[in-house]
């Protein structure tokens, strides 16, 4: 038997630590392990409500947009306040927007390496790259030249021994599959991803004002001003540009992502034998369209032990069996006690251990849905939409599926869960142009309202903020006194999905996903990188001091 | 000439967010000129890389693991960072700075001259609030910003108290 500790395992924030014990070539126990204490909501207490979505953007590094729109959320739901029709558009277009940025910048630049062997792509023939690349996609960049230059480029990093950078990449690991004309395909593409991830990027600042740290949120819509005439507002020749961006953004999705994205998960099909994990699923429904939420673009649902076709909807934000059932369990956490809390009543008093594979090992609460762990993410909201038969959902899905020539029980899987993200981001970079039309439409039939003016009054008001985040449901809780927080929770998807065992002894989803992945060499644990990254893992509220002294901070222990 | 201060950090992990800090504190207390553009980049890391490819000259301000007393300041060239005068892995994000430099010299991405200014930091614990010797760092570094510009002429004027 072996043991292997991978620390910290992040792609982007965070310090997550996986252990997991090998026997025969497979793993047969796993634990999932937040290193860094996560007491921020603590800063929260005693500030102004409607301050506090400007405070918890940076909970996070990456995803400051969707803790902002969460916090906005709870304080409206704690007072009733309607949004008008112009600030949910807008909102709709910045979600959706930073999810198409999100999913670009995981697929090619935090997951790909794991999948893709950049060294091998040097014995690449760049025309028969091409003709690969021109067989999937009429997108315009893919031509012999364009790979050549890239396959060139490479060649003189590694010439000049450059390719440092990448050494965590497990190049020629014998779990590599992909021919060197596919390899230098997705090269190629995640050097151009970064031009997309940016347009995605400023669509989010035209609108936000700011991004990172978008400024235009109040309780009761946008601070967005709207003047079709007026220059230093949202007007005509914005509105254009914004469309532009959101267009060009959309195609590099759907011509070049999402095709890579099934030639890779067709060069691996065995990876959707391989971590499903925890097969409960939550999704809530995003993109309200009309300013009480109770109407929603996307549906949200409730996936009970990988049975897709008896999902249960969840119709709106208000949705009582969420709202009471979501609580938080400690007993293998690095708090105080063993209990179950509701957020509304959470309380964050550490009780640090070490490492104790028994008892408590981690800074993550254990998030439970009716008692249950549940997985939360991209397979979530693709698995609802598909049951409640969205559309588009299904006509993707349903090709992906055939084309594959894989079933729908595959999707609870590793590979399920990269393609499920790809799917959404097909879905969302649509959803941004549809957002954008509506918006454009209605401030065309006069409406220029954008924001509900709201004063917090007195007295006591409890509220939750839900949001279907590119990693999963968020949920912000807050509990206001007199004008100031009394409480603040934030149940984010990372905490549901790398939730240490709960109180029963079940597992979170990461470790869950774990149990029976194959180990081909401990020491270069590639295919748990695979499963975890799957996730986008992503520990919110991470340091990144910069480490001048420390050779590799990440460290693979093999006992 | 394109000028980017980029301050990195998370600013409620107390001295962790001294890059934000800084920015906010060079907007209060300087007169920036036009070309010269003040970020708060948060914690970002490779999402942020095309601030790096558009500008001319970049000053990055970040907080620094390295050997020395809190409130020491460290400075490096971009040199410094690709020649592994800096180890590889940086940063807990993993994709750090020198990997998003060097990717954007893959893509044939204009290198704009960098220096890194790098504070040790005495207080990780959350919190909006600088520690005192990160707090003394403030305007330490913003007068290496000033001498740095001043070498390329730009004038950072303090505005009157």
């Amino acid at each position: 038997m072996s043991r292997i500790t991978l620390d910290p395992i992040t792609r982007i924030e965070g310090h997550l630590r996986i252990d997991v014990e090998a026997n025969g070539g497979k793993v047969t126990n796993a634990w999932s392990s937040a290193q860094m204490w996560r007491g921020i909501e603590v800063i929260l207490k005693g500030r102004a409500p409607e301050d506090a979505w400007s405070y918890v953007q940076r909970f996070c590094g990456v995803c400051t947009t969707v803790h902002a729109i969460s916090s906005i959320r709870a304080v409206e739901h704690a007072l009733d306040v309607e949004v008008p029709l112009n600030a949910q558009y807008i909102r709709n277009i910045m979600i959706a927007q930073h999810s198409v940025q999100d999913h670009i910048v995981h697929f090619y630049h935090l997951s790909a390496l794991d999948w893709v062997d950049i060294v091998s792509a040097l014995k690449a023939d760049p025309k028969k790259t091409a003709a690969i690349a021109q067989s999937i996609s009429d997108w315009p960049g893919n031509s012999e030249k364009e790979f050549k230059a890239v396959q060139d480029k490479l060649k003189a990093f590694v010439a000049g021994g450059k390719l440092g950078i990448f050494a965590t990449g497990y190049w020629g690991h014998p779990a590599m599959k992909l021919s060197p004309e596919v390899n230098l395909m997705a090269v190629a593409h995640y050097l151009k991803a970064l031009d997309y991830q940016r347009k995605a990027s400023q669509a989010t600042a035209i609108l936000g004002g700011k991004n990172p740290h978008i400024q235009n949120l109040v309780v009761g819509g946008v601070a967005t001003a709207i003047n079709t005439e007026n220059i230093a507002t949202l007007n005509v020749e914005r509105l254009i540009y914004l469309k532009t961006l959101m267009e060009e953004t959309r195609d590099f999705v759907q011509k070049v992502y999402y095709p890579d994205l099934l030639a890779i998960a067709g060069a691996y099909k065995d990876w959707f034998k391989y971590g499903a994990g925890v097969t409960n699923y939550m999704a809530v429904p995003e993109f309200p369209e009309d300013t009480k939420n109770t109407k929603f673009q996307l549906p949200g649902g409730i996936v009970m032990a990988g049975n897709i076709a008896g999902m249960r909807m969840v119709k709106d934000h208000r949705d009582d069996y969420l709202i009471k059932n979501i609580k938080e369990n400690v007993t293998h956490a690095w708090y105080e006690g063993n209990g179950t809390l509701h957020p509304w009543d959470g309380e964050t008093k550490p009780d640090y251990t070490d490492f104790k594979e028994n008892g408590k090992y981690s800074w993550c609460k254990a998030p439970t849905l009716d008692g249950k762990p549940v997985q939360v993410g991209p397979p979530a909201q693709i698995m609802a939409a598909y049951a409640a038969g969205n559309p588009k959902v299904k006509k993707l899905v349903d090709g992906a599926v055939s084309t594959l020539g894989i079933s729908m029980k595959d999707i609870h899987s590793t590979m399920g869960r990269l393609y499920c993200r790809g799917a959404r981001a097909h879905v969302m970079a649509d959803l941004a142009l549809e957002n954008l039309d509506k918006l454009i439409a209605n401030i065309g039939s006069g409406d220029q309202t954008y924001a509900n003016h709201t004063v917090i009054p007195k007295g006591e008001y409890r509220g939750v903020g839900f949001h279907e985040a590119p990693r999963g449901t968020l949920s912000h809780w807050i509990v206001i006194k007199d004008k100031k927080i009394e409480n603040y929770q934030a149940v984010v998807p990372s905490t549901w999905n790398a939730a240490p065992r709960n109180d029963k002894g079940e597992m979170g989803p990461y470790e869950a996903s774990l149990m029976g992945n194959p180990i081909a060499d401990p020491s270069k644990p590639l295919e748990v990188l695979r499963t975890i990254h799957s996730f986008d893992p992503c520990i919110a509220c991470a340091v990144h001091t910069v480490d001048p002294e420390g050779a590799e901070i990440t460290k693979v222990k093999v006992l | 000439m394109q000028v980017l201060i980029y301050g990195a950090g998370n600013l409620i992990l107390s001295d962790e967010g001294f890059g934000v800090h800084f920015v906010r504190h060079l907007e209060k207390h300087y007169h920036i000129p036009e070309n010269v553009e003040l970020y708060d980049g948060g914690t970002l890391g490779i999402m942020v890389h095309f601030k790096f490819e558009e500008a001319d000259r970049v000053i990055l301000v970040d907080v620094v693991q390295a050997k020395g007393e809190p409130g020491d300041i460290f400075r490096y060239e971009r040199e410094d960072i690709m020649l592994k005068n800096i180890p590889v892995k940086m940063s807990p994000h993993q994709i750090g700075l020198q990997e998003m430099l060097l990717i954007s010299e893959m893509r044939d991405a204009p290198k704009p001259d960098l220096t890194f200014f790098g504070i040790v930091a005495q207080s990780l614990d959350p919190g909006d609030q600088l520690t005192p010797p990160l707090q003394a760092g403030l305007e330490k570094v913003a007068a290496m910003v000033v001498e740095e510009l001043d070498k390329v002429g730009i004038e950072l004027k303090r505005k009157e108290a």
